[in-house]
């Protein structure tokens, strides 16, 4: 099926490529807009033409390209304008009547690009780039883009979900289906790295220095850019690849554009309500008012969280925008303000198994053992709010300032609802199975800014300078996550019907988490560029300072309700109690390991020379240095080992980039270079903290990961937006991470540990992407193949018939966690200006992908191959003002996890809780479904 | 009448013969020299830890005839190259929520004259059935922590020795010291498949969880006695993957699940495949405080256990020997016979062979499998349901001093107070064991660094044989 898939996909391009061919028509002048910084085409972009006094105009259709057809011979003028860049230069022509065809290619110069000039594309230098149209395209290195106008147009209104339809980016969902992480090229999310106008910024994560992607609403963006190879300019702690976040800059005259819609998700229907709920008013747990001795008493505690748990019938999902922006002062200070709100209702419906920590060894050795068969209903709300500011004033044309300022703040309401299925070995009818039924409320609210102060001097004909002063907060706050189960054994007599229910176990527990990050960096960099054998060398040297401050809390009171009342509903009347009360007391918090403040200090600095050896050669090459100092403690008592530490590396990463121009329209890239992967602070500090199924711990004796990177690539612009690159990518990876279920402990209880492989992995693939428009009608396509490996030990329990059961270690090679061999996305773009017409499918396909590594062979967890199709469409109502929606899941996709293990080969009392079952060799263990949702509104544009 | 002049008789004929023996017996008081022992520690001030830190080291040895205490909150660590060696008559107190952390050799060697005692000071018990709620006795408060053997502990050795009211939560502090679980409520936790961890002729009262978790092991426990054990869960002696040796002539009474558990689950790599012998226990009212249904109530063997389980003896315990389908157990080695049950009450009755198990019932068990048309009933297939009216209060055991039926609900016969289990010269169960089986025995013989008696099987069912033998408490 997947080679199927595959070959068609071939042919599909190989179709493409046929076709790339124009008619050309009489008395015409055509053209292609483009961003002159980045290459990308700018549909939408207005052209006039003026011709003996009368002035025609026409747009920019989707492929980026324009056309007047049946124009009188003799002179003419073209300019173009276009929201956020300038104006550009008037291109004068004279037609004869023997001319039949004239194409006009026009670049415009972003307004803004030239304040945010970014760090990836620095070493482009557009000052000197300017004249070479041709190195204009694109930048140095190998990345793949997302216009605005493409972003606008995707069935997508975050950035996490956008990002799935670049080229070899895969996305990892949250519980309710929203795409969450990127990976790339099958490197997963810890390997990239995330930038907003250059600048790294800090996550809010608990754990992990990735950002949630889902977080930033995608129309703020100006921008999207996938980078796959970097530069020594560029910090080197992305393995996969650096997505950097270019965000709206002020435009060259008044602009305002708003936007509003509203949607729902079909989960929502036909029984399943969404369930909501209001709160905690507790934002601070009792240790935390009253200092870590205090003993709380269950009066302390609000249940509001849980008793305010109401449902809603398909509640309404909107969002709403806002950009308004100018240029002041004799255009020399822009600033632009966008606003962006989200309120959305998703979810989903989960089922899971959970398997022992140990496996049985019969009938099969390494047979699964299922403790656990969950049955959740998650739903969610979220509200997002993005605000962002650019100011930038140019004091004269050698010095300009910017401040830039990014606020996003998210509200998470999640309500769980959980029946959990207790495998107790008895098929008997006088005992039913036990049942736990357990609701878990949880608001997180997670903040990020970023203010960013920017100058740029040029300093003579052959110096140059920009810097950077940097703060940045990232926080997450989960106040009072309240969690109530109730775990009950039923009797049941012959007839089904209950005669006795005994209380097992009934739970109330309020959670207090919380993490904030600060970081206060300042980037630098020089730029000489002299001439040297008549040829421009650029050399750049600079380098970067960061102090991070990391502080997090984390604390759990648990009550329990006694033994005696039964729950049927009557809350109020269980006698919630702790069970000492010593177990109220701050400090005898079992997590007190979790309680930790780092601090980080990194600094690099790099030297990178640019220069054309010969005029279809760029050669761009250099060093980085890397330098980490990081330190952390925890509240754990002195005699905990691995309570406080500190952790210092150095790395030296070369790099080179080459790109030879086969012709005007045709590259080749080949690009090597060296770079590291830092683990997360909640990887290194042995914290441990409760997951959706397993426990997490770390484990600070990891080490940091660092790989070679080798590029090569292919890319052929035939005009438009029409583009074909072919690309291949090899990586090997040292000390690579991956989470590992382990034992802890005891042999019942298994935790999630980031471990470092044994073994160096490798990563190979190759890319493709073809685009190509049909007038109207556009295709795009993209295909990546990835192969990673790596070869650990495994453990095998089996039963030897003289030995009796032993386990024993074996070798298992298999793929990188994460990572899918076949990745796909493929969409149909309809674009009629004539009718204001812009429709799009898109479809994405991820091939199976290894989600969880398990201590034992064969045991695995993989992510089946998920299909999603999405669909959107813009129609304009008059000038100003269109009509837009979006559908999302169109087939309900479900994400599903298996163990490749023959389910039928269980034994039979785990039959019973297995479920439904759909491929015979394998043990489906989870299934999510999201359902279809759908979004529409309106936008105004002036 | 009748009934009591047979025991009567034996006692007056006992302490006749016991007078007898003082009479008859020789003097002699020669002397011999015993080096002092080189490390003893002092007990001049409680054993305490400051500055922060819960640790106090300890090594050496501790006194005949001394009294030792342990301050609140410290754990007693015994650091892995080190030794500590309690003499006979040493009572060591333990300070609330402390606990003993075995990471080398841990001997506590007591004698029948002079048990040692690791209790906690001041306290009172109330064995009288029905005397106290669980909620308000002592035995369940968990008063310190355990005695923890760490994963490098190679030798523990419990002899005439009394352990009590044991079973707090480790916490952090504790639980990383000793390589063990934060969340562990064990009285004593053993966990190293090399090591060895001997327990005979001692006592273990009281707890909150399981009262004995051996994680792996080398285990030998013999002739010891178990009350109180587990508020509201834990089996008694929970062995896990890794742990072979044999449990006999062991007496349980009021275990909150089973007396003795035996899984391969956890089995690490290098450790052996759980191989458990058991012969000659008796299990009194076991299983009534687990509020869980359907956890056992005696004997389980679970996941991959291999072993076997002979000469048993069960009276009013919630379930029988019970051996578990899924994940099951190692079936194939597993062999078991000749085991004694007696219920007051047919719900008792109907769980000889556990419902929903696989326990095969056996040609040698008592009650006979044939007794009668309803036990067991020709469409007998393992773990179906069955009614066992026919064998309620029949062929009662004929304890020495356990009057049966019982008149209290079974849950309140959780201590040995004034009861005597030994047996009646005319109980059923006299000579009924089999005698052929074999011990399994991995932990080193010795008097003191080691397993001192290695009981037999023995000829009557139960701990205690009619000859004077097996339990000896």
């Amino acid at each position: 099926m997947k080679f199927i898939h595959f070959y068609k996909k071939i042919l599909f391009l190989l179709f493409t490529i046929l076709s790339f061919s124009s008619a050309l028509i009489a008395q015409t002048i055509e053209g292609r807009v483009t961003d002159a910084h980045t290459g990308e085409t700018l549909p939408g972009a207005t052209v006039h033409l003026t011709q003996n006094g009368t002035s025609k105009y026409t747009s920019v259709g989707l492929n980026g390209t324009y056309r007047f057809k049946k124009i009188a011979t003799g002179p003419y003028q073209i300019r173009v304008n276009y929201v956020g860049y300038a104006a550009s230069k008037v291109f004068e022509g004279n037609l004869s009547a023997a001319t039949e065809l004239r194409i006009v290619n026009i670049a415009l110069t972003d307004a803004s690009t030239q304040m945010s000039e970014v760090k990836v594309t620095a070493q482009a230098n557009k000052e000197t780039d300017r004249n070479a149209r041709g190195l204009e395209k694109s930048a140095p290195m190998v990345m793949n883009i997302l216009s605005s106008n493409t972003i606008q147009l995707l069935p997508d209104v975050t950035v996490g979900n956008a990002l799935q339809r670049v080229s070899g980016v895969t996305i990892q969902r949250s519980a309710n289906g929203e795409g969450r992480y990127a990976i790339i090229r099958g490197m997963d999310q810890r390997y990239n790295s995330t930038l907003v106008n250059g600048i790294k910024i800090p996550s809010p994560d608990p754990s992990y220095r990735f950002v949630p992607m889902d977080i930033f609403p995608s129309e703020m963006l100006e921008r999207l850019e996938v980078i796959k190879a970097l530069t020594p300019g560029m910090e080197g702690d992305a393995i996969g690849g650096a997505m950097n976040l270019v965000m709206k800059s002020a435009p060259y005259h008044f602009t305002l554009s708003a936007n509003a819609s509203a949607g729902f998700s079909s989960l929502f229907s036909n029984g399943r309500l969404f369930s909501a709920f209001n709160s905690s008013p507790n934002m601070k747990s009792p240790a935390m008012i009253n200092g870590n001795n205090y003993a709380a008493m269950p009066a302390d505690f609000s249940n509001r969280a849980y008793t305010s748990q109401h449902s809603l019938n398909n509640p309404l999902s909107s969002t709403a925008g806002l950009t308004i922006g100018d240029r002041f002062l004799n255009n020399k200070l822009g600033v632009i303000i966008s606003g962006s709100y989200q309120n959305i209702y998703r979810g989903s419906n989960s089922k899971q198994l959970t398997p022992n920590a140990q496996p049985s060894a019969i009938p099969l050795p390494n047979s699964p053992q299922f403790s656990d068969a969950y049955d959740r209903a998650y739903s969610t709300q979220t509200q997002r709010l993005g605000l962002h500011n650019k100011i930038d004033y140019v004091i004269n044309d050698r010095n300009k300032i910017s401040l830039y300022n990014l606020y996003i703040h998210q509200n998470e309401y999640e309500s769980r609802i959980t029946s959990d299925t207790l495998g107790l070995g008895l098929n008997s009818t006088n005992l039913s199975k036990q049942i736990t039924l357990a609701n878990r409320n949880t608001l997180t609210k997670q903040n990020i800014y970023n203010g960013t102060l920017h100058g740029e001097h040029i300093i003579s004909d052959k110096f140059r300078l920009n810097w950077d002063g940097i703060y940045s907060i990232a926080s997450r706050h989960m106040p009072d996550r309240t969690e109530f189960a109730y775990d009950a054994n039923k009797s049941l007599n012959a007839l089904g019907q209950v005669t006795t229910e005994i209380d097992n176990n009934t739970k109330l527990t309020h959670h207090w988490e919380n993490n904030r990050d600060r970081d206060l960096s300042g980037y630098a960099n020089f730029f000489y560029t002299p001439k040297i054998a008549g040829t421009d060398v650029e050399f750049a040297l600079g380098g970067l300072y960061r102090h991070k401050l990391r502080d997090a809390d984390y604390i759990t009171y648990s009550l329990t309700g006694g033994k005696s009342t039964l729950f049927s509903n009557n809350f109020a009347a269980i006698p919630f109690a702790f069970n000492s009360a010593a177990d109220g007391i701050g400090s005898n918090n079992p997590d007190l390991q979790n309680n930790y403040n780092v601090r980080e200090d990194d600094n690099a600095e790099y030297l990178q020379v640019k220069f054309n050896p010969f005029p279809k050669l760029q050669v761009l090459g250099g060093v980085r240095i890397e330098n980490t100092y990081m330190t952390y403690e925890t509240q754990s008592p002195a005699t905990v080992t691995q309570r406080s530490g500190t952790i210092i590396y150095s790395d030296f990463l070369p790099s080179i980039h080459l790109k030879y121009a086969l012709t005007d329209k045709q590259n080749i890239r080949a690009s090597y270079f060296a770079s590291i992967s830092r683990p997360g602070f909640g990887e290194l500090v042995p914290y441990k903290v409760s997951g959706e199924y397993y426990d997490q711990v770390g484990n600070p004796l990891l080490k940091h990961i660092t790989a070679d990177n080798y590029d090569l690539r292919y890319e052929l612009f035939p005009g438009g937006s029409d583009q074909i690159l072919i690309g291949t990518f090899y990586k090997k990876i040292y000390n690579p991470i991956e989470y590992f279920v382990v034992r802890d402990g005891g042999p019942s209880s298994q935790v999630i540990k980031p471990q470092n492989d044994a073994g160096n992995a490798t990563n190979y693939g190759a890319e493709v992407l073809a685009t190509k428009f049909f007038g109207l009608i556009g295709f795009s396509v993209n295909y990546t193949y990835t192969h990673s490996r790596i070869t650990t030990n495994k453990l095998l329990y089996v039963n030897d018939p003289a030995a009796g059961s032993i386990q024993t270690l074996v070798d298992e090679t298999r793929p990188l966690q994460g990572q899918a061999n076949h990745v796909g996305n493929a969409s149909i773009l309809f674009k009629s200006v004539k009718l204001g017409l812009d429709m799009q499918a898109a479809f994405v396909y991820t091939g199976e992908r290894l989600t969880q590594v398990s201590p034992y062979a064969n045991l695995d967890f993989y992510q089946h191959a998920y299909n999603q199709l999405d669909f959107s469409f813009e129609k304009t109502i008059g000038k100003k003002l269109s009509f837009y929606g979006k559908i999302n899941n169109i087939t309900n996709a479900a994400s599903k996890i298996y163990l490749k293990f023959p389910h039928g080969s269980l034994d039979a009392k785990q039959q019973e809780f297995l479920g439904k079952q759909d491929i015979a060799a394998q043990t489906l263990v989870q299934s999510d479904y999201y359902k279809t949702s759908f979004l529409g509104g309106l936008r105004y544009k002036l | 009448m009748k009934r009591f002049i047979s025991p009567i008789f034996c006692i007056i004929i006992l302490a006749v013969l016991s007078s007898c023996q003082k009479w008859k017996g020789e003097h002699t008081d020669i002397y011999s020299y015993t080096p002092p022992a080189a490390n003893p520690v002092s007990d001049a001030a409680p054993l305490s830890c400051s500055g922060g830190s819960t640790v106090v080291p300890v090594k050496g040895t501790m006194l005949s005839g001394k009294t030792y205490t342990v301050a609140d909150g410290c754990d007693l660590v015994i650091n892995p190259t080190d030794t500590l060696l309690m003499q006979p008559g040493v009572t060591l107190n333990m300070g609330l929520g402390s606990s003993i952390i075995a990471l080398g050799t841990l001997v506590s060697n007591g004698s029948k004259d002079q048990p040692n005692y690791i209790t906690v000071a001041g306290v009172t018990k109330n064995d009288i059935p029905g005397g106290l709620l669980p909620v308000n006795d002592p035995a369940y408060a968990g008063k310190w922590k355990g005695i923890i053997g760490g994963p490098t502990c190679n030798l523990m050795v419990l002899r005439w020795t009394h352990v009590e009211y044991a079973g707090l939560t480790e916490g952090k502090a504790t639980s990383t010291i000793a390589g063990a679980g934060t969340g562990n409520q064990f009285s004593i936790l053993f966990a190293n498949y090399k090591g060895s961890f001997i327990m005979e002729d001692s006592w273990l009262y009281g707890g909150v969880d399981d009262p004995i978790r051996i994680s792996a092991g080398k285990l030998a426990i013999f002739r010891s006695t178990f009350e109180k054990n587990g508020v509201s869960g834990g089996d008694c002696i929970n062995m896990k993957g890794g742990t072979v040796g044999t449990l006999a002539y062991n007496l349980f009474i009021g275990t909150a699940t089973n007396g003795q558990k035996a899984s391969n689950k956890g089995q690490a790599t290098g450790a052996p495949q759980t191989n458990i012998v058991m012969y000659n226990n008796t299990f009194i009212s076991g299983g009534y405080r687990q509020v869980q249904s359907g956890r056992g109530g005696s004997v389980n063997f679970e996941e991959g256990a291999a072993g076997m389980y002979y000469n048993n003896v069960a009276v009013n315990c919630k379930y029988g020997y019970r051996v578990v389908g899924s994940p099951i157990a190692d079936i194939a080695h597993l062999t078991y016979g000749n085991n004694y049950q007696y219920a007051d009450s047919v719900s008792v009755a109907n769980q000889f062979y556990p419902t929903g198990y696989i326990t095969q019932p056996q040609p040698t068990d008592f009650p006979s499998i044939t007794s009668t048309a309803k036990y067991l009933p020709a469409s007998y297939s393992l773990g179906s349901i069955y009614d066992g009216i026919d064998v309620v209060q029949k062929s009662a055991p004929m304890f020495l001093n356990f009057p049966l039926p019982v008149t209290r609900p079974f849950a309140q016969y959780s201590a040995i107070g004034s009861f005597n289990f030994r047996l009646k010269p005319n109980s059923p169960l006299i000579g009924k064991g089999n005698t052929a089986i074999k011990p399994l025995i991995t932990v080193p013989m010795d008097k003191i660094y080691g397993l001192a008696d290695a009981t037999p099987p023995g000829a009557d069912l139960g701990a205690y044989q009619l000859n004077g033998t097996g339990n000896l408490h």
